[in-house]
């Protein structure tokens, strides 16, 4: 007798729960996180995550180092949403000093917020694309993504990081030359957003793959008091830059966008259609750029006092909490960023879900994982 | 957000015939309540008011305890405060109502020390598995 | 003789070829991305044969991005071992070289050289894809 082989009939195999651990360096996954999915044949059950890879003790170091010195490291927090933070944070340092930003300065840090919104989600986008097997469009997406890029680099030397933001205002200004090209590339990229947005809603194969995938109910959004696109793909119609106006929202309204399918196309859907948003948003805030100064000057000491400040980042709102004891070195500073609350939904979006589609729901989050655990 | 409808709300639910409160930049309105009737006012902010947006849970060490701010979000800002003393750092979990109260519990109890009683799973969330130190965001560490 | 040309093939299929994996121990991810972007048609390393692998084993060069935190660190070094020799350490961004902007955070060891023996060093915050390719570069001609 060769071997004991036995064959057993379908309804005889015992299906058995299997753990499959994902990360911290897996190719579905970016950054380091530690996932742990369990599936009883191909559905998924349950899955557990552990954080902490990225956690390099950011808000203990911020009150070791003076409000200034704050602006260089806030701005690593992330580097896909690198400006928001530094955003976020000099409102919260202006809101303690009392100080007025020129309406130059705000129009110039919004349109630095739109365009990292737009290179945000066509990065998001790329990657989506890739993890379902469709890396020409991740190509697409991408190469598209360097006129966002390049555009950011020629207001403020950075591609990824721009130090751009200075507590009163920010540092850049914008002449009449660029001004032209720029509008010329944002129509182009326009153009370009608007094919993505077609194979979204009509492309056979990433409908296929994202539609009825990773579900989440509006009850579940709030239970878990999630933010962001992830939030308004299933219906909750909640956006920082129109509930709570900041920068210059209350000048150049927003339209917010929802969709009520809850899934991962759900998501693209949101996402590509806010790209297009984002680039008119962009252009509103050019032809209509006031005159004036682009900052005022800030007190190195912050006077005592407690602030709360918000923001949209492209992956919803983020919320700094800043405690000054009157010197030049925050006394607190608390950050939490929307890709938390995403993360925890990621259980209940995972459940009974094949573990084929595990990259879909992955990919559809926007997990930033820099971003959650500071 | 009707604010006034919110203090009268907590007023009656917790019989507590004052509540301290006090605006806050940049459009907050910071609310003291005694850390254990914390539960009872998040669960009339939740039932009564459907409030339920809270967008994280700051812990600080103020030299006097543990200082935990509750930030709710609901067309404008609300913070529910409340401060824990080092001799007796708890707090009842959140969790039953409102679910995202998991992570931001979770990190509090990892970086102040703070125990939120019915939190089954408090982590460690960022910390290290092999995390020896004391809670990092203690005073006595801060410049550690 | 047939072994000494095999070599001589596999050494030149090594320094025309070089596969990459890359890994982040900690870092902002702005370098990451700016790694992705290397493979996008602007910078398309693909056409000097450089390609990004999933797999420890089948890589050549590893890249390492980010600090080291505590928490990655046994990764990092598990998966340094995992690559089969010859292999080569790139640390990319300053992060990576000597912890950056990071340096003294609770839970950050310093640059990967903490933890492996680096073969080049490219620093920059983010490192620019241009550096990158020079890095490579550089030490693609060290290693033939």
């Amino acid at each position: 007798m060769i071997g004991t082989a036995t064959l057993l009939s379908e309804s005889r195999m015992r299906m058995d729960r299997v753990k499959i651990p994902i990360g911290p360096q897996h190719p579905l996954l970016k950054e380091p996180l530690a996932f742990q999915v369990t599936a009883e044949g191909e559905r998924i059950v349950e899955s557990t995550l552990r954080l902490g890879y990225v956690h390099r003790g950011i808000e203990r170091l911020c009150q070791e180092r003076t409000y200034v010195q704050n602006l260089h490291l806030l701005e690593r927090v992330c580097g896909i949403c690198s400006h928001v933070h530094t955003t976020t944070y000099c409102q919260a340092a202006e809101a303690l000093l009392g100080l007025q930003v020129p309406l130059r300065g705000l129009y110039l840090r919004t349109l630095l917020c739109e365009l990292e919104r737009v290179h945000s989600h066509l990065l998001w986008f790329g990657v989506l694309a890739e993890n379902i097997g469709f890396t020409t469009i991740f190509m697409h997406a991408w190469r598209d993504r360097e006129i966002a890029l390049d555009i950011m680099e020629e207001l403020s030397g950075g591609r990824v990081t721009h130090a751009v933001n200075v507590i009163g205002g920010v540092r850049i200004d914008i002449g009449e030359a660029q001004f032209q090209t720029i509008i010329s590339r944002l129509y182009d990229l326009e153009s370009q957003v608007h094919g993505f947005l077609e194979l979204v809603e009509q492309e056979r194969t990433f409908r296929a793959r994202t539609r009825d995938v990773g579900h989440l109910s509006a009850e579940q959004v709030r239970q878990y008091c999630a933010v962001g696109p992830v939030a308004r793909a299933s219906g909750v119609d909640v956006d920082v830059r129109r509930d709570a106006p900041y920068a210059a929202y209350n000048r150049v309204p927003v339209r917010v966008i929802t969709n009520d399918r809850g899934d991962v196309w759900a998501r693209a859907m949101v996402r590509a259609q806010e790209t297009i948003e984002s680039l008119r948003l962009c252009h509103q805030l050019l032809i209509g750029l006031p005159d004036g100064p682009t900052a005022v000057r800030a007190p190195r000491r912050v006077p005592a006092g407690e602030v709360v400040s918000r923001a949209e980042a492209p992956r919803g709102e983020v919320i700094y909490y800043i405690r000054s004891d009157g010197s030049d070195q925050p006394a607190r500073v608390k950050i939490r960023t929307p890709t938390l609350p995403s993360l925890m939904t990621l259980p209940d979006q995972l459940r009974g879900v094949h573990t084929a589609d595990i990259s879909s729901v992955l990919s559809g989050v926007d997990l930033c994982i820099a971003c959650a655990d500071r | 957000m009707n604010f006034d409808l919110v203090l009268e709300s907590l007023r009656d639910a917790l019989l507590l015939p004052e509540i301290e409160s006090r605006p806050v930049p940049i459009d907050e309105r910071f609310v003291q309540i005694p850390p254990e009737r914390l539960r009872e006012a998040v669960a009339v902010l939740v039932n009564n008011l459907e409030l339920r947006h809270l967008s994280t849970i700051t812990g600080q060490d103020t030299g006097q305890g543990i200082e935990l701010l509750y930030h709710f979000w609901h067309g404008n800002g609300l913070t529910l405060c409340t401060t824990v003393p080092y001799e007796k750092p708890t707090v009842d979990t959140l969790m039953a109502l409102i679910p995202a109260a998991a992570f931001y519990e979770a990190e509090v109890t990892e970086m102040l020390g703070v125990t939120f009683v019915g939190n089954a799973d408090p982590g460690p969330l960022f910390l290290p598995d092999d995390w020896d130190g004391d809670p990092p965001l203690r005073k006595q560490n801060a410049h550690g | 003789m047939t072994a000494n040309l095999v070599r001589a093939v596999v050494r030149w299929a090594r320094g025309k070829s070089p596969w990459l994996l890359h890994f982040n121990s900690g870092g902002c991810n702005g370098c990451d991305i700016e790694i992705l972007d290397l493979l996008t048609p602007r910078y398309d390393v693909e056409r000097l044969g450089i390609i990004k692998e999933a797999s420890p084993r089948h890589a050549d060069i590893l890249m390492c991005t980010g600090p080291v935190t505590r928490q990655s660190k046994d990764r990092l070094r598990r998966i340094y071992e995992q690559i089969p020799c010859p292999k080569w350490v790139l640390a990319v961004g300053s992060c990576s070289c000597s912890g950056g902007v990071f340096q003294g955070g609770s839970n950050v060891l310093g640059g990967v050289d903490q933890v492996l023996p680096v073969d080049l060093y490219v620093p920059g915050c983010p490192c620019r894809p241009e550096a990158m390719i020079d890095g490579l570069v550089r030490l693609l001609e060290r290693i033939e």
